[in-house]
């Protein structure tokens, strides 16, 4: 029933016709989300059998990155009509088994007959891809935008592992937030955004042909650590020292500057002194940098991020090795805001997305639907292959889980029925969103896949699903609405191991906290005495 | 669609959270709705003042829908939103706030309609992103007009129509032309890209005392202190600027150092050195030969003494800000370390050095610059609520300079461009295919809402008047709109009420996406409610435990 519970809350986010969820928290905070994993994240759920379902949903975002809702909504369907079977005197091992060798035999399926590899299919496939994650979201009436931009943006970040295969780390692409203008001018930069300003204002804006040093070092005036204490005899030299001071930092920023970098950027401060060496350099420097923009920038630009500048004999030195470059080093005004756009890096491409919206609620859900688009997009060019969406796989699960079942004369029969019969719940509440006949659509669409199981050359309707603005069935693939396989294999297989880790659970021993008081009457009589 | 029972087979229990589905969508419309209420009679040039009270009793008075609305705490989280979109507006154009929640709220308010018969917000939203993208280019291509930046009297007419809604309207002239010589100060042309940094180089400093007609923008910086000294001069011609960010007093490292005295005689070295020390400084600074030095740390009164024998005048504790500025209206680099100052650092871009007493206070005047890049504007008025507020119409009024040096584009104003927009898209709206087509033209509907303010502020007939406008702009006459003053119908050519394009961009985007984002919550979860659906889900748990066993 918890689980029940939690899947109808989010049931209305799912499909491109669903809609979102406005949260509010403790302190008056709003979040407007349809990201299912978002959504249960705030929730903050007590009940030990939906805390299950929040941590699947948390899984499938960390591993996949999209399809939280649906994983959410089949686990809580698995363990409805497992509980319909428990009613028949079933036991809950043989559920298990059934459903064990269900999701076995329906990954296998989607594997050998209804994926399609992206090879066939090329550039718009990852579009399509990219569009169908978004279809759902706020962003969905701009996907031709967003997932055209998400498909450049995953592929400027592009990485190869050495073995000839490549990596696309999502992480790599920095995405900014700033509200103004609309959603539509969001922009895309091939290069590395930075939300820092430069240290002072006389310094230069632009910079062709920019040398970048990556400090991870504070450019202050050097002072003893922990309480190490100078001892001076002679007054004369307290002067000295004062002298020394300030001079170790020039001597620093000097030997930097005179390896020819003209862009520094430090995670840690800038004394205000040191920034006049800069400004007469023409050198722009920033300050406080966070350290993973630095690093990331240290290796797109192929900088070296410097934890200090002491080398192996101890002395203070500056390589001009480890120097980065990039094409252009520039800051611009966004918003009320000024943001350092690092374009055209040497070593490795790196992409930067700027989202422009009209409140911060906006923002951060753009950013939500972004990220999972371009999981969605690295997931497909990972692994090549992909699977038509709108109900079309659950489908055709079904069809071919229930024939499966008949073949079976064991007690997982049953479980495997039911098995298939949760699946349906995808395209089920795909249509309820919409407002469409859900029975009808679904009998049809059972009808289509059941045809192309068993006709040689009905094959073709095996693509067949739902098209939700007109309430029809239409093949996905021609329609472009596709999914990662990876992504319905997992969920798959995340949402049958949540359901039976629940379904194991015959007992439930609640520790409730250890009453306090009597400690609390002890110090109060020891007090009191 | 929601728990409107239209699907025949729910699988799952229906809980009461899910018919709360319109219930929440029709709250959130509500919401936004009054808050647009709220500032509607601020709208215009017969436009009302707001006067708020916060609760430690501080008064604001002002008609600037970004300030208004910042200061109302604002329960619903829809409403709060809605005041997001305010600000997001101030940031981004300066102008426009109030403008932009009126509109916002009537795009939600007819939409109401299309939900209370059943249309799947999906099918509202796609439209109204399909009409905003239409608007759009119809602002970009059809309506707007380019303005040349060489024709100041229009520049002046573009800034009147915004300041004329304001508090300051009635020095309307004044501020237009402070507004615009503010802003041409402050730009800088760098290689074809255009920067403006109101906020940083032009600086609004409120005076209380005086009159509003004795506000200037001044070709300089002014500072609000006052010589280190009394004795040093407090009028110099031609001043060379010496500006420093440190200390002109004795300094500790920033090691702990002790010193350990051993004899008398050390001690006094000790203190003699520190006075060494000061004596170095300022022969250094003194070795330039400035005479101004302005620091944006102290000096010590050894310090004063050897720069008032020099004839030098120090200024101390400027702020960074100000400091920036100086350096940007005189030429001079700010120096951090006294033996490094080198004749190039010296300011000589400043004409007059000038201590000047006004009311109580004493400022300081550097004006007369030859090719200032930063400058001060000085407003002087009556009371600090009313300095406040004519701060206030200010900013917008440098924003909307600002905007059109940006992008000189030009739209109608006093309603003349909604109107027209919707004519359009009224027309446009026939050919859209589906259900699509009557949000669509909701949209143009709602963009009525400006002018029908506009209309109802100066307390004339709405409907005649709009009936009539809708005609005028139905044969052709594009630019006719709303007379603020009278409420009758002008033409907006003829009488020089301009916008800029952008502000009226991004108010329409602003508005349309703010709606678009409340009208796909079917859901609210609130810190409340979680603990009641908790509650619900423990005592529903032993059931489903007792059922597997």
């Amino acid at each position: 029933m918890a689980a029940c519970s939690i899947a109808n809350i989010v049931k209305s986010s799912l499909g491109p016709v669903g809609l979102d969820k406005m949260l509010v928290d403790d302190i008056g905070d709003v979040t407007v989300t349809n990201d299912g994993a978002t959504i249960l994240r705030l929730l903050e759920v007590e009940h030990p059998a939906a805390r299950v379902l929040v941590e699947l949903a948390q899984l499938q975002d960390e591993e996949v990155g999209d399809g939280t809702t649906s994983v959410v909504i089949v686990a809580a369907e698995l363990l409805k009509n497992a509980d319909e079977l428990v009613k028949q005197k079933i036991h809950p091992t043989s559920i298990i088994s059934g459903y064990r060798l269900a999701c076995k035999e329906a990954c296998k399926y989607i594997q050998e007959h209804l994926t399609v590899s992206v090879e066939e299919l090329g550039r718009e496939c990852l579009v399509n891809v990219a569009k169908t994650s978004m279809s759902s979201k706020l962003i969905g009436p701009d996907a031709d935008f967003f997932s055209n931009m998400v498909v450049d943006a995953a592929h400027a970040v592009k990485f190869s592992d050495g073995k000839g295969g490549f990596t696309y780390p999502v992480k790599a692409v920095n995405v900014l937030k700033a509200h103004g203008r609309s959603a539509r001018e969001s922009v895309l930069v091939a290069g590395y955004a930075l939300n820092c300003t430069v240290a002072s204002q006389a310094m230069p804006k632009r910079i062709s042909n920019a040398k970048i040093a990556c400090l991870d070092f504070s450019l202050q005036k050097a002072k003893m650590k922990l309480g190490v204490k100078v001892l001076i005899t002679d007054p004369e030299k307290l002067e000295g020292i004062r002298q020394r001071e300030s001079d170790m930092t020039k001597e620093r920023i000097q030997k930097i500057l005179a390896a020819g970098a003209n862009v520094i950027l430090c995670t840690g401060g800038i004394d205000d002194l040191c920034l006049k060496y800069f400004v007469e350099a023409g050198a722009m420097a920033v300050r406080r940098c966070k350290k993973a923009d630095a690093k990331r920038i240290a290796i797109a630009t192929g900088a070296a991020f410097l934890p200090s500048l002491s080398n192996m004999e101890g002395e203070d030195s500056f390589d001009a090795n480890s120097i980065g470059e990039a094409a252009e080093v520039v800051q611009e005004v966004v918003c009320d805001d000024e943001l350092i756009l690092i374009k055209g890096p040497k070593a490795r491409t790196a992409s930067s997305i700027i989202l422009r919206g009209p409140n911060d609620f906006y923002c951060d859900e753009m950013e939500r639907s972004i990220h999972d688009a371009l999981c969605v997009v690295k997931r497909v060019l990972e692994s090549k292959s992909v699977v038509a969406g709108g109900g079309s796989v659950e489908a055709a699960l079904s069809v071919y889980l229930e024939n499966f079942a008949t073949s079976l004369s064991s007690r997982e029969q049953l479980a495997i029925a039911e098995f298939a019969r949760s699946l349906l719940v995808i395209p089920k509440t795909l249509a309820v969103n919409a407002a469409q006949d859900a029975t009808d659509l679904v009998a049809k669409l059972r009808a289509y896949h059941n045809s192309s199981q068993t006709k040689v050359d009905h094959a073709h309707f095996k693509w067949v699903g739902l098209d939700l603005h007109e309430g029809i069935v239409r093949d996905n693939r021609k329609a472009g609405v596709l999914e990662p396989a990876v992504s319905k294999i997992k969920s798959l297989k995340f949402a049958t191991e949540a359901a039976i880790t629940i379904l194991r659970i015959d007992d439930m021993i609640r520790l409730d906290p250890e009453q306090k008081d009597k400690s609390y009457r002890d110090a109060y009589e020891s007090g009191e005495l | 669609m929601f728990g409107g029972g239209a699907a025949p087979i729910l699988v799952l229990s229906q809980n009461t959270k899910r018919d709360s589905g319109r219930k929440v969508q029709l709250e959130n419309i509500a919401a936004g709705k009054a808050i647009a209420d709220v500032i509607r009679t601020c709208l215009g040039p017969q436009a009302m003042l707001k006067m708020l009270m916060d609760p430690s009793g501080g008064i604001v008075m002002t008609n600037d829908g970004n300030a208004i609305l910042r200061e109302i705490t604002v329960q619903h989280p829809a409403g709060k939103s809605m005041i997001e979109i305010a600000r997001t507006q101030d940031e981004e154009v300066g102008d426009g706030t109030t403008s932009v929640i009126v509109l916002a709220g009537e795009m939600l308010g007819v939409a109401e309609q299309f939900l209370t018969q059943q249309m799947h917000p999906t099918v509202i939203i796609r439209a109204y992103r399909q009409a905003l993208e239409d608007a759009v280019t119809l602002l970009q291509d059809n309506i707007s007009i380019a303005l040349d930046l060489n024709d100041r009297v229009k520049l002046l007419e573009v800034i009147k129509s915004c300041v004329g809604t304001k508090f300051i309207g009635r020095w309307s002239d004044l501020a237009c032309s402070i507004a615009l010589d503010a802003v041409k100060t402050v730009m800088l042309e760098e290689n074809g890209h255009r920067e403006i940094d109101i906020k940083r180089y032009a600086k609004v400093e409120k005076v209380p005392g005086g009159s509003i007609e004795e506000s200037s923008v001044l070709r300089g910086v002014m500072v609000s202190k006052d010589v280190t000294h009394p004795k040093m001069r407090r009028y110099i011609k031609n001043p060379r600027i010496v500006l420093l960010d440190c200390t002109l007093e004795y300094k500790k490292g920033e090691s702990q150092t002790n010193v350990e005295i051993l004899k008398e005689s050390d001690f006094t070295r000790i203190l003699q050195l520190e006075e060494e020390h000061i004596q170095k400084i300022c022969e250094e600074v003194i070795a330039v030969k400035p005479d101004v030095v302005f620091t944006e740390k102290g000096v010590s009164d050894l310090a004063q003494h050897f720069l008032l024998k020099a004839g030098i005048t120090a200024i101390r504790r400027v702020r960074k800000t100000d400091n920036n500025r100086i350096a940007r209206a005189c030429g001079a680099t700010i120096v951090n370390r006294t033996e490094e100052l080198k004749e190039e650092d010296v300011g000589t871009g400043a004409g007059l050095f000038e201590i000047r007493k006004l009311g109580d206070e004493y400022f300081c005047f550097i004006t007369e610059c030859k090719n200032p890049k930063a400058c001060t504007i000085l407003l002087r008025g009556a009371s600090k609520d009313m300095l406040n507020e004519a701060e206030r119409n200010l900013q917008d009024a440098l924003h909307v300079a600002r905007n059109i040096l940006i992008e000189p584009k030009l739209v109608p104003g006093g309603g003349a461009v909604e109107m027209a927009v919707a004519q359009m898209l009224a027309e446009k709206g026939k050919t859209v295919q589906g259900i699509g087509q009557w949000p669509y033209r909701a949209v143009a509907e709602a963009l009525e809402i400006i002018p029908r303010t506009l209309i109802q502020n100066c307390g004339a007939n709405t409907v005649r008047t709009l009936t009539a406008l809708r005609a005028k702009h139905a044969t052709g006459g594009k630019t006719w709109g709303i007379n603020g003053e009278t409420g009758e119908l002008a033409d907006m050519c003829a009488l020089g009420i301009w916008e800029p394009l952008s502000v009226k961009l991004q108010t329409y985007k602003t508005a349309v996406e703010t709606a678009i984002l409340l009208l796909r919550i079917d859901d609210i979860v609130s810190g409340s409610k979680k603990k009641d659906k908790e509650g619900e889900t423990r005592t529903a748990q032993p059931t489903e435990e007792s059922v597997k066993e």
